[in-house]
C-alpha cells in the first residue's frame, strides 16, 4: 500500500496569505499614499507652469506693444521652457494618480477572486452569479473612477484656482468677480447632469439587458417557437423591446447632446462679461485704473483655464457618490463569512485512505437531504452509492470533501474527523470529481491536466494522453481541430455531453488523490465506452479508495460494496449478489437496467408497413 | 511531440489560448463594401443624416467667424468705441449661443439617423434568425447569436452616437482655420504652422501606440471578466479540485496584463493631451517672439490680430485631438458590421411551401399523417431513421415505443418540418409537409414536449400561447378540464402568477400542466405528445394522466409513450428500433411477437414497479417520521 505525504505549506501559500491587499477605501487611500502625494505636487508644479506662462504671456504682449519689441523673445523662450515643464509634470500627475487607481482595482480584484474561492455554496447560492459579476466589474470600476479621476479632480481644482486667481485677481479684482460670478453654475449643472446622464446610462442598459433576455428567450426557445408557430407574437415582443431601446439611447443622447450647450451658454456669459467689461478696462488703459494688453490676455488665458475644473468638480463629485455605493457593494462580497473553514489540527503527516461516516445528517434549513448515513469503505476498497436523482447522492459526496458545512464529528479519514483538518489537507485526501461536466474555456490538454501542476512539462503531457486513453476520449480529442490544444467551451469548439463528461472523468482520474469520488462519470456514455471506464476506474481502485455515485447498476456491480439511497437514508445495504436478489429497490434497478441492454444488443428487421401495398 | 518550454517563452496552452482570443483583433477602419451594405438601413433616415452634415458645415463657419469678432472688440476697445463694443459683445456671445445649440441640433439629429438606422438593423437580424433552419442553431452557441443583435450593431451605432461621421466636420474646420489664418497674416501663419510637424509626429506616434493600448485593454477586459464568470460558475471545480492558487495565479496573470494595458493607454492619452496642450503654448510664445520682430520695423501688427490669432490657434488643435479618436471607433464599427453581414450571409434558411405540382401527391381523405420511405440524420453518417413508414387516420391515437435514442422524437421533429428528411416523403392532413406554409402546418399541431419550455410571462400568457390577447375564460376552462385550475388557483396572483425564465418557479409536474392545458386551449387536430419520464409523485402522475386523456379527446395523437397505461390505451402501438419500424399493432399482438416490443414492455414494468418500491419505502419512512 502506498502512502501519501502531504507537502507542507509551500512559498507560495506564504506570498499569498502575505500579499494582502487593503479592501477598504481608507485602506487604499492609504496603500497608495506616496503615489497620491506625488501625483498632488505634480499637478501643483503643473498649475504654477501655467501659471507662470500666462505672466510670461503679459510680459511678452507689454513688450511687443511697448517700446522695445525686439526685447520679446526673452519672455518667449521662458514660456517655450515652461511649457516643457508643464508637459512634464501634467503627464507625471495622470501617470501617478490614475495609476493608483489602476492598482486599487488591481488589488481589490485579486481579493475578489480570493475571496470567492473561499465562499462555499451557501453564498453563491444566495447571490446568484449574474450579481456577483455585476458587483465585481462595474461597481469595482466606480470604485477605481473614484481612486483615480475622483481624486485628481478634486485636487487639481484646487491648484487650478489657486493659479487662476493669482492671476485674475491681480490683473483686476472687479473683473474676477464679474466673470466668475456665474461659475458656480457650471459646477452645480455639471453635477446635475452627471448624475442625470448616469441614471440614463443605467436606463439604457436595463433596456438593452431587456431586449437582450427577449432575443436569449426566443433563441433558446426556437424549437417551441417554430413548434407553435409563434414566429408573429415573437416579433412582436422583441420589436417593442428595440423600440423601448431605441427610446432610451435616444434620451441618453438628448441628456449627452445638452451638456454641452449648457455648459456653454453659462461659459458663453462669463466670456460676453469678459470682453465686455474687461475691453472697458482696456480702454482706459492701465493709468488710469484699467488695465495693460498683456494683462487682458493673460486674463483672458487663466480664465480659459478655469472652465474645465469647475466641470470636471461636478463629475467628481457625483463619481465619489457612485464610487461609495459600488464600494458598498463590493464590501458584502469581500467581507463576506466563509462557511467551511480549516480546522485547528495540522494536516496529517501519511494518509491510508480509511473512509468512515457515522450518523450524517444534513438540512437546508428545514429540508433534511441526508439523515443518519452510516458507511465504511477500508483502504483500497470500493463503495457504490445507489438512488435516482433527489436521494441525496451528490450531497453525501460533496459533504464527505468538505464541499459543504460538513458536521462535526461524522466523516472520518484515518479516525480523524474532517473537521479538524486544514480544508486543503481534507480535499486533496479526498477528491469529489462532481456530476455535471463542467470544462473550462481553455484547452482540452488544460482541461484533462487541470490538477497538475506543470500542464506544460511532457511528463504531465504524457499523463494526460494517458487519462484520455483511460476515459475513453483519445481518439476524439485528437480529431478535434487543434487536437489537444483546442479551445473548448462557449466561443470554442462545441463538444457534445457524452465528450465533456468523457473530458471531465479524464480530469479526475489524472488527479490521484487517496480517496476518489466519481459522482455519476457515465450518464451520458453508450454501454461499450461504460464498459472500458469501468476497466480503467476498477485499475483505479486498485491504487486507492473509489466511491463511485451512481444510477447504473453496471458500473454499481464492480464495487466491493454498495449502499442504496432514498430520501437521504440509506435503505439497503450490500454487494451486488446480496442486492439484486433482495427484491429490493436495487434490484427493480437491476431487472429495469437489465432489459435495456438486452434490448441495446438486440437485432430486429424492419417491419413491413401494413398499408404500404394499398397504397402503392 | 513538445518541446521543453523555456522559461518566460509562452506555453503551448498559452499560444492557443492567444491564437483564439485574436478574434477581430485588427480591422480596417474603412471597407466601402460594409458601408454600401449599411446605407440601405441609414437611407430611410437619411433625411436627418443629410440635415445633421449641412449643420456641420455651419457651425464650422460661425466658429470660424468668432475669433474675427474677439479681435473686433479689441480693437474697437482701443478705438474708444463703446457702442461697437458692446454690439461686438452681444455678437459673440450670440455666436457662441447659436454654435452650442446647434451643435446639439447636429448631434440629435445625427443620433436619431443613427440609432433609428441601427433598430432598423437590429430587426433585420432577429427576423432572420426566425428564418434560420433548426441544424443552424444545432451548431451555433445562443449566445454568439445575441452578440451579434447586441453588442455588434451597439458597435456600429458607436459611427453616429460618437460620432465617427462628424470627422468630415473636423476637417472642414481644420481647412477653414488654416486658410482664415492665412489670408490674415501668412507670414505669422507660417510661423505657427512650424509647429504642426511636431504636432503630427507626436500624434501619430502616440496614437498608434494608444490604439494598441486600447485594444489590448479591450482584449484583456473581455478575457478578464470571461475568467472571472467561469471561475463563479466553475467554482466547486476549483474548490474541490483544491486549485484556488493556480487558479489564483492564472486569474493574476490577466488580472497584471489588464492593469498593464490601462497604464499604458493612461500614458499615452496623457502624453497625447499634455502635448497638444504644450504644442499650443509653443505656438503663441513663437507667434509672440515673431509679433516682436516684426513690431520693431513695422506697426501693422495689433493686438487684435494677436488675440484673433491665438483663438485660431486653440480652436486648431481641437479637431486634430479628436480626428484621431475617431478613427479607432470607426475601427470597431467595421469589425462589428463585418460580424453581422457574415451572419445574414449564412444561407442556411428555411425555404418557403413548394408549389403542387413539385409536391408528392396528396394521400385519402381519412389520413391525418403519413411517412413514406423516410431517412433521417442529424449529422452525416449517422442515420437517426431509416426507410420509416407508418401513417394514421384522423381521429386514430397512436403510440410511439421505443428505447431512448431509438427516434421516436425525431418523428414529431419531421412532421412539423423543423428539420428536412433526406428521403421519403411526408404528409400531414394529407399534403406534402413542403407544400405547407411553415406556419400554417404548425397550426395543424398542438405539441406536448417532454421538457415543456415556459416563457417568461404568467401562467394565462403559457396557456394562451400563440394569442396576443389571451381569452381568460377559455385558459381556465383548459386547465379546469385537466383539473389543474385549482393548483395554479393556489398561487399568488392565480392564472396571473409571473412565470420566471425557462418557467423555473414552477416544477416539472406544474410545467406538464400547463402544457396541456396549452394543447386544450390552442385546440388543434393534430397532438403529439412527448410523455414525461421525469419521476413524479403518485398524486402528480394520476393527475397528468387524467389531463393527457382529456388533450388527447377528440383528436388524432400521436403519443410517444412511456407509461404502460398510456401504452395500452392506444390504438396502434408503433415500435421503434434502432431507427426502424420494427413491430407494429395492438398490445396483445405484439406481446405474441415476444420480439423488441415485449423486451420493452417487460423493462417498463420493472421501472414502474421499482418507482412503487421507492414510493413505498418513502411511505415507511413518513411513517416512521
Amino acid at each position: 500500500m502506498t502512502t501519501d505525504t502531504l507537502a507542507p505549506a509551500s512559498k507560495l501559500e506564504a506570498k499569498v496569505s502575505d500579499a494582502r491587499y487593503p479592501t477598504t477605501l481608507g485602506g487604499q487611500l492609504r496603500h497608495h499614499l506616496p503615489k497620491y502625494i506625488i501625483g498632488a505636487f505634480t499637478l501643483a508644479a503643473f498649475q504654477l507652469a501655467m501659471n507662470r506662462i500666462d505672466w510670461q504671456a503679459k510680459g511678452a504682449i507689454d513688450i511687443v506693444f511697448g517700446a522695445s519689441p525686439g526685447d520679446a523673445w526673452k519672455p518667449a523662450v521662458t514660456m517655450l521652457v515652461l511649457a516643457l515643464g508643464a508637459f512634464v509634470a501634467r503627464v507625471a500627475s495622470r501617470w501617478f494618480v490614475f495609476n493608483a487607481g489602476r492598482d486599487a482595482e488591481y488589488e481589490m480584484r485579486f481579493e475578489l477572486l480570493r475571496k470567492l474561492h473561499q465562499l462555499g455554496a451557501a453564498f453563491y447560492r444566495k447571490m446568484p452569479s449574474g450579481e456577483i459579476m455585476s458587483r465585481s466589474t462595474s461597481d469595482l470600476q466606480q470604485v477605481r473612477m473614484l481612486l483615480g479621476f475622483g481624486v485628481l479632480n478634486l485636487v487639481n481644482v484646487c491648484f487650478a484656482f489657486a493659479s487662476a486667481l493669482q492671476i485674475m485677481l491681480t490683473v483686476s479684482p472687479w473683473l474676477t468677480l464679474a466673470c466668475l460670478l456665474n461659475l458656480p453654475l457650471v459646477t452645480l449643472f455639471s453635477r446635475q447632469l452627471s448624475r442625470g446622464l448616469y441614471t440614463r446610462m443605467r436606463e439604457n442598459q436595463a433596456s438593452l439587458g431587456r431586449m437582450s433576455d427577449v432575443l436569449q428567450a426566443n433563441l433558446a426557445g426556437v424549437r417551441v417557437v417554430r413548434s407553435f408557430a409563434l414566429e408573429e407574437r415573437e416579433r412582436a415582443r422583441f420589436e417593442a423591446e428595440n423600440r423601448a431601446y431605441l427610446e432610451a439611447s435616444l434620451a441618453l443622447a438628448r441628456l449627452r447632446g445638452s451638456f454641452a450647450p449648457t455648459i456653454g451658454a453659462v461659459a458663453a456669459v462669463g466670456i460676453l462679461v469678459f470682453f465686455w467689461y474687461g475691453a472697458s478696462l482696456l480702454l482706459r488703459g492701465p493709468g488710469a485704473g484699467g488695465i495693460s494688453q498683456g494683462a487682458f490676455f493673460a486674463f483672458w488665458s487663466a480664465f480659459a483655464r478655469m472652465t474645465w475644473p469647475m466641470i470636471a468638480v461636478g463629475f467628481s463629485l457625483s463619481v465619489v457618490q457612485r464610487g461609495r455605493v459600488g464600494f458598498a457593494r463590493l464590501r458584502t462580497i469581500l467581507t463576506a463569512e466563509p462557511e467551511v473553514v480549516d480546522g485547528p489540527d495540522p494536516a496529517p503527516a501519511r494518509v491510508d485512505g480509511d473512509l468512515s461516516v457515522e450518523h450524517l445528517r444534513f438540512a437546508y434549513g428545514d429540508h433534511v437531504v441526508l439523515d443518519d448515513v452510516s458507511f465504511r469503505v477500508a483502504p483500497g476498497q470500493s463503495l457504490a452509492i445507489v438512488g435516482r436523482t433527489g436521494s441525496g447522492k451528490t450531497t453525501l459526496a460533496m459533504l464527505l470533501a468538505r464541499l459543504l458545512p460538513t458536521p462535526a464529528a461524522s466523516v472520518r479519514i484515518d479516525g480523524r474527523d474532517v473537521c479538524d483538518l486544514p480544508l486543503r489537507a481534507v480535499r486533496s485526501v479526498i477528491g469529489y470529481a462532481q456530476q455535471d461536466a463542467f470544462l473550462f474555456s481553455t484547452t482540452v490538454a488544460r482541461n484533462i491536466g487541470f490538477a497538475l501542476d506543470d500542464p506544460e512539462s511532457p511528463e504531465s503531457q504524457a499523463r494526460v494522453r494517458d487519462a484520455a486513453r483511460e476515459a475513453q476520449v483519445l481518439e476524439e480529442a485528437l480529431s478535434l481541430p487543434e487536437g489537444f490544444d483546442t479551445v473548448v467551451g462557449e466561443r470554442g469548439v462545441q463538444l457534445s455531453g457524452g465528450q465533456k463528461q468523457r473530458i471531465a472523468l479524464a480530469r479526475a482520474l489524472i488527479w490521484e488523490p487517496k480517496i476518489l469520488i466519481l459522482d455519476d462519470p457515465l450518464s451520458a456514455v453508450d454501454a461499450k465506452t461504460e464498459r472500458a471506464i469501468l476497466e480503467a476506474i476498477e485499475r483505479q481502485a486498485s491504487r486507492r479508495t473509489v466511491l463511485l455515485v451512481t444510477h447504473r447498476v453496471a458500473a454499481a456491480s464492480r464495487c466491493s460494496q454498495i449502499i442504496v439511497l432514498d430520501e437521504g437514508r440509506v435503505v439497503e445495504r450490500g454487494t451486488h449478489e446480496e442486492l439484486a436478489a433482495g427484491g429490493g429497490i436495487y434490484a427493480a434497478f437491476a431487472e429495469e437496467q437489465q432489459m435495456a441492454s438486452e434490448l441495446e444488443q438486440l437485432d430486429a428487421p424492419a417491419a413491413v408497413p401494413e398499408r404500404e401495398a394499398a397504397a402503392s | 511531440m513538445s518541446a521543453k518550454a523555456s522559461p518566460g517563452a509562452p506555453t503551448r496552452a498559452q499560444r492557443a489560448l492567444d491564437k483564439f482570443h485574436e478574434e477581430g483583433s485588427i480591422g480596417k477602419a474603412y471597407d466601402g463594401r460594409l458601408l454600401r451594405r449599411l446605407w440601405p438601413f441609414v437611407r430611410p433616415h437619411a433625411r436627418f443624416l443629410v440635415a445633421s452634415l449641412g449643420t456641420l458645415v455651419i457651425i464650422a463657419a460661425i466658429n470660424l467667424v468668432r475669433p474675427l469678432v474677439m479681435g473686433d472688440v479689441v480693437r474697437q476697445a482701443a478705438a474708444k468705441d463703446p457702442g461697437r463694443l458692446l454690439r461686438d459683445g452681444l455678437w459673440l456671445a450670440g455666436l457662441l449661443a447659436l454654435s452650442q445649440l446647434l451643435t446639439f441640433a447636429q448631434m440629435y439629429a445625427m443620433q436619431i439617423a443613427g440609432a433609428r438606422a441601427m433598430a432598423d438593423l437590429r430587426t433585420t437580424v432577429f427576423r432572420f434568425f426566425q428564418r434560420l433552419r433548426l441544424r443552424f442553431y444545432d451548431r451555433t452557441p445562443v449566445g454568439r447569436l445575441v452578440t451579434r443583435a447586441t453588442n455588434d450593431v451597439d458597435a456600429v451605432s458607436e459611427l453616429f452616437a460618437s460620432g465617427a461621421l462628424n470627422a468630415m466636420g473636423d476637417i472642414i474646420s481644420l481647412t477653414g482655420v488654416v486658410a482664415m489664418m492665412l489670408a490674415l497674416d501668412w507670414r505669422m501663419s507660417i510661423v505657427s504652422f512650424l509647429a504642426l510637424p511636431v504636432v503630427g509626429l507626436i500624434v501619430n506616434y502616440v496614437r498608434t501606440r494608444s490604439r494598441k493600448a486600447y485594444r489590448e485593454v479591450r482584449a484583456r477586459t473581455a478575457r478578464l471578466n470571461a475568467f472571472l464568470n467561469e471561475q463563479v460558475n466553475g467554482i466547486a471545480v476549483v474548490q474541490a479540485f483544491v486549485r484556488e492558487r493556480p487558479v489564483a495565479d492564472e486569474f493574476d496573470a490577466i488580472n497584471v496584463q489588464y492593469r498593464d494595458a490601462n497604464k499604458s493607454a493612461i500614458y499615452y492619452e496623457a502624453i497625447l493631451d499634455a502635448s497638444i496642450e504644450m504644442v499650443s503654448t509653443l505656438c503663441i510664445a513663437s507667434i509672440l517672439w515673431f509679433s516682436g520682430l516684426r513690431r520693431v520695423g513695422d506697426h501693422t501688427i495689433t493686438f487684435a490680430l494677436l488675440v484673433t490669432f491665438t483663438q485660431y490657434i486653440r480652436q486648431f488643435f481641437e479637431p486634430v485631438s479628436l480626428l484621431s479618436q475617431r478613427y479607432t471607433l470607426l475601427q470597431s464599427a467595421m469589425a462589428g458590421a463585418e460580424r453581422i453581414f457574415e451572419l445574414l450571409d449564412e444561407t442556411d434558411v428555411t425555404l418557403p411551401a413548394l408549389p403542387p405540382e413539385q409536391c408528392a401527391p396528396p394521400g385519402p381523405a381519412d389520413e391525418a399523417i403519413a411517412l413514406r420511405g423516410v431517412d433521417f440524420e442529424y449529422k452525416a453518417g449517422s442515420p437517426v431513421l431509416r426507410e420509416v413508414t407508418f401513417e394514421a387516420r384522423r381521429g386514430e391515437r397512436i403510440a410511439l415505443v421505443g428505447a431512448t435514442g431509438a427516434g421516436k422524437s425525431t418523428v414529431a421533429s419531421l412532421l412539423l418540418r423543423l428539420y428536412e428528411p433526406q428521403g421519403g416523403a411526408i404528409r400531414v392532413l394529407g399534403k406534402d409537409v413542403r407544400g405547407w406554409e411553415p406556419q400554417e402546418l404548425r397550426r395543424q399541431f398542438s405539441v406536448v414536449p417532454q421538457d415543456v419550455f415556459l416563457f417568461p410571462g404568467t401562467v394565462l400568457s403559457n396557456v394562451a400561447i400563440a394569442d396576443p390577447q389571451p381569452d381568460r375564460a377559455r385558459a381556465e376552462d383548459a386547465l379546469r378540464r385537466i383539473g389543474a385550475l385549482a393548483i395554479f388557483g393556489r398561487r399568488k396572483g392565480g392564472i396571473d402568477a409571473p412565470v420566471d425564465e425557462r418557467g423555473a418557479n414552477f416544477s416539472a409536474g406544474e410545467r406538464q400542466l400547463i402544457a396541456f392545458a396549452r394543447a386544450i386551449y390552442r385546440d388543434a387536430p393534430l397532438l403529439v405528445l412527448d410523455e414525461a419520464t421525469a419521476s413524479v409523485d403518485s398524486d402528480t402522475e394520476a393527475r397528468l394522466q387524467t389531463a393527457l386523456e382529456e388533450a388527447i379527446r377528440g383528436r388524432t395523437a400521436l403519443v410517444i409513450a412511456h407509461r404502460l397505461s398510456t401504452i395500452r390505451a392506444a390504438d396502434r402501438i408503433v415500435v421503434f428500433h434502432k431507427g426502424r419500424i420494427v413491430e407494429s399493432g395492438t398490445h396483445d399482438e405484439l406481446l405474441a411477437l415476444a420480439g423488441v416490443y415485449a423486451r420493452l414492455y417487460r423493462m417498463q414494468f420493472a421501472h414502474e414497479q421499482l418507482q412503487k418500491a421507492e414510493r413505498r419505502v418513502q411511505g415507511e419512512l413518513t411513517a416512521a417520521g
